[in-house]
């Protein structure tokens, strides 16, 4: 009895002392990205899970960026939003929610702040402060078939620097190196026009907006966005690019079909991987300084309890260490945000192997972003709609921008 | 037969020829780049035939997502939610058809407007409620609320109507009650009908994506639609084996499709000729 009475004390002790242990946190995370992406994202939630018995992760897929969107808001009205997201970046699930919880987190030295490039965190910025970590960051790309500049006998030891020498390049690219033989081949085109459009205003010390204190208003109908934007109908009256056919851009550079195509660095792993034609990179042309605009994803925690947002924050931090958020980058064509991602073996091989990832970690140094702020998404469409109607003919680009900035500052008033 | 046919209509023979030939396009298309490798997707000239017709795509999808669990979730919650639908919406549809009782004009005003406010916009409320009742990552959630009985309603109950008043009227006279009545009576004689409204209601809720998607976070809960989405990135998509998922995923709108395409096609004619 004596003896059946000590072994039942010891297992209540030996469980009161289990227990505490055993007692794990769940971290809900949903990420906006799929295929190699979300693959590669989903093994460091694995290897941070296995890695910690205290910690549990239900990861979930959550759609594309727009998708997402939508089902965080759902969820933040009805309090069953996850506890840390990937998604696109955008003032509604951060600072508009005035959550400046990671800004006072990432002063931690093990963080290692300064080791992020600035313009990477202007990404991140609502109303000037920090509300997300960057992650899954891309800039436009200006990409070349090698097939066509070898016909065309032309050399990119030396590349264009400015736009004015590069369209002489993409035409003589189009005169004298149709591989295909194809009626439908073009000199130079583009995947994103308001993404490269932006990237043109910045080389071209055009803001995109004006920010006066928390006021945004837009900026990009001033004499440095008409040079832009009047560079931009050069290309299509000099027949270099074809008019509004940008969605269908990629594919046929990939079929052989255009000579130069300005698309997201986050194409370099997968083209490297199975390339159907030889691609090549070169630096961005620029206007009056080299500047590329940034783009992508960024990690965000959305839990209001205090210890999830600990535990959220331990999560997001081990995401973005040199070592992981590299990894992430090589695996899916994102770019490093660290300058240590730069120092690691397998970046310095892959700079030194492909010359698209040399081009795109290269321009890390010149990437730019302006804040966010709630009309942003609808900025790029405007801009869109701008171009289009400039490529058309249907404004001239002074009138055309105009237009468009004053139909952004309405969206602005409400 | 046929060349009597040729020789008389030559002109609607040409015309139901490019016709057919229009619709098939995109499934032949899908049907070959199923096979296609990468390099064949993006070939100049498009390139109608695979170089090769391996299964690697095939594979491929059953590599990348839980295929067979999506496949199942799918038929599992197209099904009860077909069943359902036509269910709810042929009694809904005999008592708006056939019955007398006050508002019944303003119900149907009703149900037709709520067919012109875009799902999006009930969305988020819609989820707040689901939410509310503990329905997020449960079957119940998936299908109770996506069920959308106003379509097959109003479908039902322009059938309906056409069935004689004086055959339920006789039936009366028999002793039948209106539960008698519905079931022995109006359901027997609208089975094409039926068969009409359950394929609209299996392809509606077969191809759902944003509910699904809103109601599930476990991706063991997670339906086709939302599958074949994991296959395309942010940036780019692998359209082989996107083609490959999507060709087995039509596979039960075929069946569903073989299954009711007479009913279908008598309904169409019989709801023509009404109008």
């Amino acid at each position: 009895m004596k003896r059946a009475a000590t072994i039942l004390a010891v297992f209540i002790v030996l469980c009161m002392i289990a227990s505490p242990l055993g007692a794990q946190t769940k971290l809900k995370v949903w990420f906006a990205v799929s295929g190699d992406s979300g693959e590669a994202f989903k093994a460091l939630l694995e290897k941070y899970d296995a890695m910690n018995d205290d910690i549990v992760i239900e990861a979930s897929y959550s759609g594309n960026y727009a998708d997402t969107a939508t089902k965080v808001s759902a969820s933040l009205v009805s309090n069953t939003a996850p506890d840390v997201a990937l998604m696109a970046a955008g003032p509604l699930y951060t600072g508009a929610r005035n959550d400046f919880f990671i800004e006072s987190k990432i002063a931690e030295p093990d963080f290692n702040k300064n080791d992020i490039y600035p313009g990477v965190w202007d990404y991140a910025k609502y109303n000037g402060r920090i509300c997300a970590i960057p992650y899954g960051i891309s800039t436009p790309v200006l990409y070349y078939n090698k097939a066509v500049l070898d016909k065309a006998g032309i050399s990119m030891a030396n590349p264009p620097k400015t736009w004015s020498e590069f369209i002489q390049i993409a035409k003589t690219a189009q005169a004298k190196g149709n591989i295909s033989g194809s009626s439908d081949f073009w000199g130079f085109d583009v995947t994103d026009v308001a993404w490269l459009f932006k990237t043109m205003l910045s080389q071209n010390d055009n803001t995109v907006i004006a920010v006066k204190g928390s006021a945004v208003s837009p900026a990009f109908n001033d004499q440095k966005a008409v040079e832009v934007a009047s560079f931009w109908k050069r290309l299509v009256d000099e027949k270099v690019m074809p008019v509004g056919q940008h969605a269908n851009a990629e594919k046929k550079f990939l079929s052989g079909n255009l000579a130069f195509l300005v698309a997201t660095s986050a194409r370099i792993a997968r083209w490297s991987k199975d390339q159907t034609i030889q691609i090549g990179a070169i630096p961005m042309p620029y206007f009056q300084k080299p500047s590329v605009a940034l783009g992508g994803n960024v990690l965000i925690i959305l839990s209001k309890d205090q210890k999830i947002r600990e535990a959220s924050w331990k999560l997001v931090k081990f995401l973005a260490n040199t070592e992981n958020q590299t990894t992430f980058a090589l695996k899916t064509g994102y770019l490093p945000i660290r300058k240590s991602g730069l120092s690691l073996p397998d970046a310095k091989k892959a700079v030194t192997n492909n010359q698209m990832y040399a081009i795109a970690f290269d321009q890390l140094d010149i990437s730019w972003s302006y804040w966010h702020f709630e009309q942003m998404g609808t900025m790029d469409q405007i801009l869109a709609q701008t171009i289009d109607v400039i490529e058309r003919n249907v404004m001239t680009p002074k009138a055309a921008l105009d237009k468009a900035a004053s139909d952004l500052q309405a969206e602005i008033n409400g | 037969m046929v060349k009597k046919l040729r020789s008389q209509y030559p002109v609607t023979i040409a015309f139901l020829l490019v016709s057919s030939a229009l619709m098939i396009f995109p499934f032949a298309w899908m049907l070959l780049s199923a096979f296609k490798t990468p390099a064949d997707v993006y070939n100049y000239p498009p390139k109608w035939i695979p170089s090769s017709f391996k299964l690697t795509n095939f594979e491929e999808v059953f590599r990348k997502i839980p295929f067979l669990r999506f496949y199942a979730n799918s038929i599992f919650i197209a099904v009860i939610q077909t069943v359902l639908q036509i269910g709810i919406s042929a009694m809904g549809a005999f008592a708006l058809a056939k019955l007398d009782f006050p508002g019944r004009g303003k119900i149907r005003i009703f149900m037709q407007s709520s067919l012109f406010v875009p799902e999006v916009v009930t969305m988020i409320p819609l989820f707040l409620l689901a939410a509310w009742v503990g329905m997020v990552d449960t079957y119940t959630g998936l299908i109770i609320p996506g069920l959308n009985c106003a379509f097959t309603t109003l479908l039902l109950i322009s059938f309906f109507q056409t069935i004689p008043n004086e055959l339920i009227d006789a039936a009366k006279v028999d002793g039948c009650n209106y539960y008698r009545i519905f079931m022995t009576i109006v359901l027997p004689n609208s089975r094409t009908a039926i068969g009409t409204a359950s394929l609209f209601a299996f392809l509606t809720h077969w191809r759902s994506y944003m509910w699904p998607l809103i109601i599930t976070n476990n991706v063991k809960m997670r339906t086709l639609p939302i599958g074949l989405k994991y296959l395309v990135t942010e940036t780019q998509s692998e359209y082989q084996i996107l083609m490959a998922a999507s060709l087995m995923a039509i596979i039960p709108v075929l069946v569903v499709y073989m299954l009711m395409e007479k009913e279908f096609i008598q309904s169409i004619t019989l709801t023509g000729l009404k109008s």
